[in-house]
């Protein structure tokens, strides 16, 4: 009897196993449905030039979702990586303006975000104020911010060197032809690609392998018995809004990199594609559950669906209905999982 | 308790220990120690303020007045780990389990076990647990499971080896065989027997009379928040120890037990 008790646990917990599986690989299912919808529709979707501006998009909901991933599993959520990215950007753009050498400025725009990142971890553990407002307070905050600082002014003409990161690309190879044109063979993998690709593992590292990422499933499982178990559970939740604040500053200036131009405008509402990013990744809302690779599917989801759409002609306005769909039959399947 | 835990210096004081939540006075100027090799049994009502006081020597919870002393100095117990850094560990009457974590990572929560480079040990973690696992539960094979899937049994006996694992020298124990089956439940009174031999200092929180009088040294009755009565176990029957903890007073005529043998 008693085996019998065993071996039906035994069963159930395999079931589940293949139910994690079961949520990666539909996902994965999920992109390559879209893939070869958006390829029948349009021709020059599968591109190699197509499938890098999708690469592009991608990295940066990816850097914004690997942030938001880890804030999601403490069981928070950062509604602030939108207006932080603008925010870092113009930073950056006044930095390099100000006279401040290409690299230094960038790694003044990552740390802008990381210092947001720190004011809404301090906000959350400190004056324990939900996540929810405290992130939407630091969207308004750091928004508005941008604004200010330059007059809703785009900041442009800022030199060849600050647009190498968003446009440089790594094993480029161009060949000169007869008629004394170059030919592009291989457009390269873009640093932005690269960058996220880097970021990827170094996070998943982190959540798998360091006690931090541990402390950060703990506190979002059990608040209470992590700081039972000796967890410095505000020190955990700081540091992943640290992270998500740093990683939407990272997006921002490359994201400004790219367009060459500052603008205290951009990433409206990025904060959702990277919720999404998590979520259709399979990190629960309810915290606890999440990790870096279902994220990147997640992204590229979103970047795909994006992109497609663009190509369909579809306009920016049924985009918004659609990834509003998206977003809440993702959570919707994330909460029949936890209701289990 | 024998003679020489009686010479010995008392392992924990605690004097007059106050918990107020709002108008709940939760714990009112309790007093109570422990001595090194002793079982104290914590008896009371559900909601007459057991939890509250040895959260309060846990660190979970902050007193509102009152003094700790560890080893005959006052301590300041200001979180969890203040409460390990004085060898002080805690089973839960919640279990305090990350539900989403396996038994392992449950285990060594807080105090991770790491490689040189200040990596997880997750292997090492892993072949720790399983045999102190084992060794409470020869049947524990769901290691790497989530603990939300485990049997209530399962939970309680990670949340003991958790308290039982690292160095401790004063271990609480809030209701530990509530989930338990009998077999899981003697093997928890053997651990005991097993820990008060090497010198640890138990409190128990329980409600099973049977263990009460097997396990204890003394009981201490706490009724609305009062300690009404601390009684080396001999002194006192099964109805004196209901009565306590029914109407937290003892009969006007009563004397020790072991006098009236005696006499
Ligand atoms: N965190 C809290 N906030 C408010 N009231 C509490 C809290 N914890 C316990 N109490 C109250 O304090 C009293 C004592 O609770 P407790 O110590 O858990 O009793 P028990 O003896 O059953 O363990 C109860 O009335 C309980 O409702
Ligand atoms: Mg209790």
């Amino acid at each position: 009897m008693a085996e019998l008790v065993q071996r039906l646990r035994r069963a159930g917990s395999s079931a589940r196993l293949s139910k994690e599986a079961f949520h990666k690989l539909s996902a994965v299912l999920t992109m390559l449905i879209l893939i070869v919808v958006f390829s029948i529709g349009n021709g020059a979707f599968l591109s190699v030039n197509n499938g890098l501006t999708i690469l592009l998009q991608t990295a940066v909901i990816g850097l914004l979702g690997i942030g938001m991933t880890m804030v999601i599993i403490t069981g928070g959520i950062d509604l602030s990586v939108g207006s932080v990215l603008a925010l870092s950007g113009t930073v950056t753009g006044m930095l390099v303006k100000a006279g401040v050498p290409v690299v230094p400025a960038m790694l003044g725009g990552v740390a802008t975000g990381a210092i947001c990142g720190a004011i809404n971890g301090l906000i959350v553990t400190k004056m324990r104020i939900t996540p929810f407002v405290a992130t939407l307070g630091m969207m308004l905050i750091a928004r508005g911010t941008a604004l200010q600082l330059t007059g809703a002014a785009p900041i442009s003409q800022l030199g060849e060197a600050f647009g190498v990161l968003g446009n440089g690309s790594l094993f480029r190879v161009v060949e000169m032809q007869a008629n004394g044109f170059p030919r592009v063979v291989f457009p390269g993998i873009p640093y932005p690609v690269i960058l996220l690709a880097i970021v990827a593992v170094l996070a998943s590292f982190l959540l798998r392998r360091r006690p931090l990422g541990r402390h950060i499933y703990a506190t979002g499982s059990s608040e209470e018995a992590a700081r039972l178990s000796g967890v410095n559970t505000d020190r955990t939740k700081i540091l992943a809004y640290v992270m998500s604040g740093g990683l939407a500053g990272l997006a921002g200036v490359v994201l400004m990199s790219r367009l060459i131009t500052a603008q205290p405008n951009e990433g409206v509402m990025y904060e959702l594609d990277a919720i999404a990013a998590a979520v259709i990744g399979g990190a629960s809302l309810m915290g606890g559950v999440g990790n870096i690779s279902g994220t990147m599917i997640g992204a590229f989801i979103i970047g795909i669906l994006r992109n497609g759409l663009n190509m369909s002609g579809v306009s920016s306005f049924v985009q918004q209905i659609i990834i509003g769909v998206v977003v809440i039959l993702a959570v919707y399947v994330d909460q029949l999982r936890s209701r289990r | 308790m024998n003679q020489t835990a009686k010479d010995q210096a008392p392992l924990v004081e605690l004097i007059g220990i106050e918990k107020r939540f709002g108008g709940l006075h939760a714990v009112n100027g309790v007093s109570v120690d422990l001595m090194p090799g002793e079982v104290v049994g914590v008896l009371g009502h559900n909601g007459a303020g057991k939890s509250c006081l040895m959260r309060m020597l846990s660190g979970a919870m902050l007193p509102n007045a009152g003094t700790i002393r560890v080893n005959g100095r006052p301590v300041q117990i200001a979180s969890p780990q203040d409460a390990r850094d004085h060898g002080i560990e805690t089973i839960y009457q919640t279990l305090a389990l990350a539900d989403h974590l396996d038994a392992p990572a449950n285990l060594f929560l807080g105090r991770e076990l790491k490689d040189r480079f200040g990596n997880l040990d997750d292997k090492r973690m892993m072949s720790e647990a399983r045999e102190v696992l084992r060794r409470l539960n020869p049947n524990f094979t769901n290691l790497a499971d989530p603990v939300a899937s485990l049997s209530g049994g399962q939970r309680q006996v990670i949340a003991i080896a958790r308290a039982i694992y690292f160095d401790v020298r004063i271990l609480i124990m809030d209701e530990p065989t509530a989930a338990l089956g009998p077999s899981e439940t003697a093997m928890v009174a053997d651990l005991i027997k097993t820990l008060r031999a090497e010198g640890i200092g138990i409190f128990l929180v329980s409600h099973d009379m049977h263990d009460v009088f097997d396990l204890c040294d003394r009981v201490m009755v706490m009724n609305k928040g009062r300690n009404v009565g601390t009684h080396p176990i001999h002194d006192v029957n099964k109805d004196d120890v209901l009565g306590l903890i029914i109407k937290g007073a003892l009969p006007d005529d009563w004397t020790p037990r072991h006098l009236e043998v005696a006499g």
